[in-house]
């Protein structure tokens, strides 16, 4: 039953097992060529194989799976799988050299065949290996073929594997990123560019192709080739020699099998130029249809992705009676097809011959290395060089006046009647192809064994039937003939020496335009990284103050050629983006190519930042780092100043302020806020009792609300708050402006930014615990620290006046002690309902 | 061994403000020079392709901002780093000073391993000199690091001063390279390579969305 690619798995096909390796063999001067073939040496344990895989990812993602697999069973310590399949190539493999492979009939034979190839290794070996893949059956064509069938193999094994472990192979993925992957992309970007620009890195050099064609009506060589294939004085650089008509046997048509193809090919290879050894570099058959494929020595290193197809259009449209076989190579940098073909027969047959050339060039398809590209036809090849016997005839004369040209070698005219020239002149076929100029006598059809006309019964027509033409730049054509001197077919064979132009790499020119090509495709790369422009860099807030919004825009234009997702991203040792009084709105989001977006910087002194901006240990300083994702970072400078406030200051610090506190130099605040902690710093001067600004607000309020209905349920105004605010930092004007209900709430928001409550966060468990008796209670507040018992005993003076008030200010106890105690007696942590119940309690006991 | 495969290192300029990190990098990049000075205020990278030994080394230039007060933040990506390039200004024995400076903060915040390189730019400015050559041999020595003087105007040493660097992190990371491939071990992390994954998808689908191909 046949394998197919989801059978087969990595692990099952190669026999990885730690004594196994797969490595790159690299020389120098390989290196610089990317797009050439891969070179690889298997080994296990004494054995070597060196093998040459396609150029590309494919076979980098190979050898990335066959690293994986090898890791893979250095970590387990199970026993490494057994290979049964391997064990019947054992005792055929074992003790052999490089490369070398199964013997298979062919093989053997052509070894004797060509006895100087033996003393010319590298090109023996490389020719060798590419006709091998075409054969089946043979040791080396089952290793050459991993490269392609096993990463078909893998990519759907693993698609398998990723519902069973999803996660689980997480090692290896660093050694893949590393490896290649991400790299594709680039190297065929690179290949494609190559490509484009081949004229800059490549110039010509001719090379001589020997072209042959002969029927041979089916039989065996009886006489030596050399007429024909010996015909040139200097020794051609490569040798296409097709055959028609091979083996006309029944065996042959239904099993093509037949011992003439060795024949034939021992023939040809004993008529080769002497002057020069020649590799065997592909052999293909049809049935009768056989082409050969040699190169001198020297230049098989060049040659590479040989590839052979056949095409049947004979009975049916199908077999292989009649059709084409094809070789295609690539030869230094030229894409070469040559193809021999068999059309039908008979002389009213044109426009089917036509078809037969329509038909091959159509399903004559050459599978590609690259599995992801579409199959190359013959059209597609720099060169097409197209043999065989077309089998056109010549129609509208006579036997006789045929003859008579014939005799007279009037060829010009007689090639008028020629049904290929005609056809070729109405493009109904060879489009684009060339042919020389005809000057040999028609080819077919001989008494067999002599040079006489057909003199059969039908008497057949003489004509034309075996061609040669091509199709391409820059190819000269030296010699079109026939060879009389055979005689053993009915046909006489035909050649035709091509010069041709070869494209060939110049190394340096090679080396600039790929790094150019690198260089371009970096370019883009850094175009393609995310960028924008900012409008501001700096931003500055001026003259900050407690409780006070200011906002500045910062615009970001996306100037990239991406769309971008931007963030601001925290500092090494700060859990966020930015300093507390700070906000960035929004603080990340995405920007399409082009777009712009405005993000709002909005600086605010709350009561828990207030604290240390007004000591002047912390400043209004930030830098921020803008991040766009896969990009650059942009830093954004925030400063400004800010003016101290007796909101967020102590009770001690204010107790030491005989003036406003933004008549202080900043030097005295410090060192104050500094001392604060510490209750018994000796203080050159007597403090204050309690701070001015608490003073001014409750005198206030003694004195213009004792009686103000809703007094400390209303709210002020947002406004008069700020002018209370600044009248109690700089002292102007000399009374506090502002509704009753604006000091009010001034004097809440006081206590509410007090860093240390009235009731110190030291003292709060203790109240919580006394709460319910009275004694207690008052026995905490007399330990208090002076000041802060002051402020206490100041508030719960001023709120019992208050309450004496309550039938027009509408207050009672329970208010009261709702609102105040949840200001002067605060949890250092969190503050659950029966706590907040427990402080009113405690503080109620004040109000009475 | 086999050694053909691409690998991306990181890294990274450092020098006072105003030395030329930003000159370097456009003329090694693009082969541009732009005479003005636009202090870099950020962290700003290219990528390029170097081919080292056979192997596709691909860089990412990390281009800093050289401003004093930018510093406690810029320090944070010398650990992500596995070169460092200390720049220089020939005209300037305040910037040739502050290399002590730059060479301690990379001690401290850097990967171990990394490679340092010394590079005294503005070769051109011949009448300005403040710094002798010597110098900066002597300090390169001092330090075992490889010294080169070079000119981003007129691009003198540049690729020479980048491929070294390359050179020299590809070969301190070679065993763990040639082990990393051959065995999976996880502890080698040569750039953050986690981060990197993506970028390069992105960046490659974003071309073949053009006209290659
Ligand atoms: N003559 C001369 N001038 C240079 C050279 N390299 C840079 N400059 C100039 O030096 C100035 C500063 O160059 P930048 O590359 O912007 O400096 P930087 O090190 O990136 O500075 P920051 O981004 O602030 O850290 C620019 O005006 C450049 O034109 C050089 O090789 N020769
Ligand atoms: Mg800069």
């Amino acid at each position: 039953m046949a394998i197919t690619a989801d059978d087969v798995s990595l692990e099952d096909i190669i026999p990885i097992s730690l004594d196994f390796a797969v490595v790159e063999v690299s020389s120098p001067e390989e290196l610089a060529v990317v797009g050439a073939d891969t070179r690889v040496r298997v080994s296990h344990q004494e054995e070597e194989l060196e093998l040459r895989l396609p150029f590309g990812s494919h076979s980098r993602l190979f050898l990335s799976e066959v690293n994986r697999a090898w890791s893979d069973v250095c970590k387990s310590t199970t026993q490494a799988p057994r290979f049964e399949w391997i064990s019947k190539y054992h005792k055929n493999t074992r003790g052999q050299g490089v490369v070398k492979q199964a013997p298979s009939p062919l093989d053997s034979t052509l070894t004797q065949l060509n006895e100087h190839k033996k003393t010319e290794k590298p090109s023996d070996q490389k020719g060798s290996l590419e006709r091998d893949k075409g054969s089946s059956n043979s040791g080396t064509q089952k290793t050459r073929a991993y490269s392609s069938q096993e990463s078909q193999g893998l990519s759907s094994r693993e698609d398998r594997d990723d519902l069973v472990r999803s996660s689980s192979h997480t090692t290896s993925n660093k050694a893949q990123i590393l490896a290649m992957p991400q790299f594709g992309l680039r190297d065929n970007l690179i290949k494609c560019e190559l490509m484009k620009s081949e004229d800059i890195y490549t110039y010509l050099q001719n090379f001589s192709f020997f072209l042959g064609t002969y029927n041979v009506n089916g039989q065996t060589p009886k006489e030596s080739l050399f007429p024909w294939l010996n015909c040139t004085s200097d020794p051609p650089d490569m040798y296409c020699v097709g055959f028609q008509e091979l083996d006309l046997s029944k065996e042959a048509f239904f099993f093509n099998d037949t011992p003439k193809e060795l024949e034939w090919t021992k023939a040809v290879s004993e008529a080769l130029h002497p002057d020069a050894k020649y590799a065997l570099v592909k052999l293909v058959r049809l049935v009768g249809i056989m082409l050969i494929f040699y190169v001198k020595n020297e230049h098989a290193a060049f040659i590479s992705d040989v590839e052979a197809e056949t095409v049947g259009t004979g009975i049916m449209g199908r077999m292989g009676n009649k059709g084409a076989v094809s070789i295609r190579f690539r030869f230094h940098n030229s894409d070469i097809c040559v193809v021999n073909s068999h059309l039908a027969a008979h002389i009213e047959e044109y426009e089917r011959r036509n078809q037969d050339y329509k038909d091959i060039c159509s399903r004559l398809q050459f599978r590609q290395l690259d599995p992801n590209q579409p199959p190359l036809t013959i059209m597609k090849h720099d060169v097409i060089l197209w043999i065989g016997d077309l089998n056109y005839r010549i129609t509208e004369l006579e036997v006789s006046n045929v003859k008579e040209l014939i005799s007279n070698k009037d060829f010009e005219t007689l090639h008028n009647y020629d049904q290929l020239k005609r056809q070729i002149d109405e493009e109904a076929v060879f489009v684009g192809f060339v042919e020389g100029d005809i000057d040999f006598q028609p080819t077919y059809k001989y008494d067999t064994g002599s040079d006489l006309w057909d003199t059969s019964e039908k008497c057949r027509v003489p004509a034309w039937c075996d061609r040669i033409l091509y199709r391409g730049k820059n190819i000269v054509q030296k010699h079109y003939q026939s060879h009389m001197a055979l005689k053993t077919s009915d046909h006489k064979p035909v050649s035709s020496l091509l010069q041709i132009g070869i494209k060939r790499v110049n190394p340096d020119d090679y080396k600039r335009t790929f790094e150019e090509i690198v260089r371009n495709i970096d370019k883009m790369e850094n175009e393609c990284i995310p960028s924008v422009t900012l409008s501001k860099r700096e931003f500055h807030f001026t003259d900050l103050k407690y409780m006070q919004h200011q906002a500045e825009t910062l615009s970001l234009f996306n100037d990239g050629q991406v769309p971008c997702q931007f963030e601001f991203i925290q500092k090494p040792n700060e859990s966020t983006y930015c300093k507390a009084w700070l906000t960035a709105n929004p603080s990340k989001g995405f920007i399409a190519n082009g777009g712009t977006v405005d993000i709002d910087f909005e600086a605010f002194v709350n009561r828990s930042t207030a604290p240390e901006l007004n000591s002047g240990q912390e400043q209004i300083e930030d830098i921020l780092v803008l991040h766009l994702e896969r990009g650059k970072d942009y830093f954004i400078s925030i400063s400004g100043n800010y003016l101290p406030s007796c909101y967020g200051s102590s009770i001690h610090s204010l107790c030491q302020l005989k003036e406003p506190i933004q008549d202080m130099p900043q030097e005295t605040l410090r060192e104050m806020a500094e001392k604060s902690g510490d209750e018994n710093a000796e203080n050159t001067e007597k403090p204050l009792d309690i701070p001015k600004e608490l003073w001014m607000m409750v005198d206030h309020l003694f004195r213009s609300a004792l009686k103000q209905e809703d007094i400390f349920q209303q709210p002020g105004l947002r406004s008069e708050f700020a002018v209370i605010r600044d009248c109690l930092d700089t002292g102007i004007p000399d009374s506090l402006p502002g509704s009753n209900h604006s000091v009010a709430e001034a004097l809440l928001l006081f206590l509410d930014a007090l860093p240390q409550p009235v009731v110190p966060f030291s003292f709060y468990q203790q109240c919580l615990e006394s709460c319910s008796n009275a004694s207690q209670c008052e026995k905490i507040i007399s330990m208090l620290p002076q000041c802060h018992k002051n402020v206490f005993n100041y508030l719960a003076a001023f709120l019992r006046e208050l309450l004496k008030n309550s039938a027009s200010n509408r207050l009672d106890v329970n208010i009261l002690a709702t609102i105040f105690a949840s200001l002067l007696l605060k949890s250092p942590t969190k503050q659950d309902f029966a706590e907040k119940r427990k402080t009113q309690e405690f503080f109620q006991h004040f109000l009475a | 061994m086999a050694k053909q495969y691409d690998v991306l290192f990181r890294l990274l300029l450092l020098g006072d403000s105003g030395v030329g990190k930003t000159c370097l990098l456009c003329r090694f990049t693009d082969n541009e020079f732009h005479p003005s000075h636009i202090s870099t205020i950020g962290v700003d990278f290219k990528m390029k392709t170097l081919e080292i030994d056979g192997i596709k080394v691909r860089i990412q230039i990390w281009d800093t901002a050289g401003q004093e007060r930018y510093q406690t933040i810029t320090k944070q990506y010398y650990r992500r780093a596995q070169g460092i390039f200390l720049v220089y200004d020939i005209t300037s024995e305040r910037s040739f000073q502050h290399i002590m400076k730059w060479a301690s903060d990379v001690d401290e915040y850097a990967p171990e391993k990394i490679r340092k390189i010394l590079v005294g730019n503005k070769s051109d400015e011949v009448d300005k000199r403040q710094v002798a050559t010597e110098q900066g041999i002597k300090l390169a020595n001092a330090y075992g690091m490889d010294f080169f003087e070079t000119s981003a105007f007129t691009n003198h040493n540049i690729t020479e001063t980048f491929t070294r660097l390359a050179e020299q992190v590809l070969a301190a990371n070679k065993k763990d390279l040639d082990l990393l491939r051959m065995s999976g071990n996880e502890e080698i992390n040569l750039a953050a390579l986690e981060e990197e994954e993506g970028l390069y998808e992105r960046v490659a689908s974003d071309e073949s969305k053009g006209c290659w191909c």
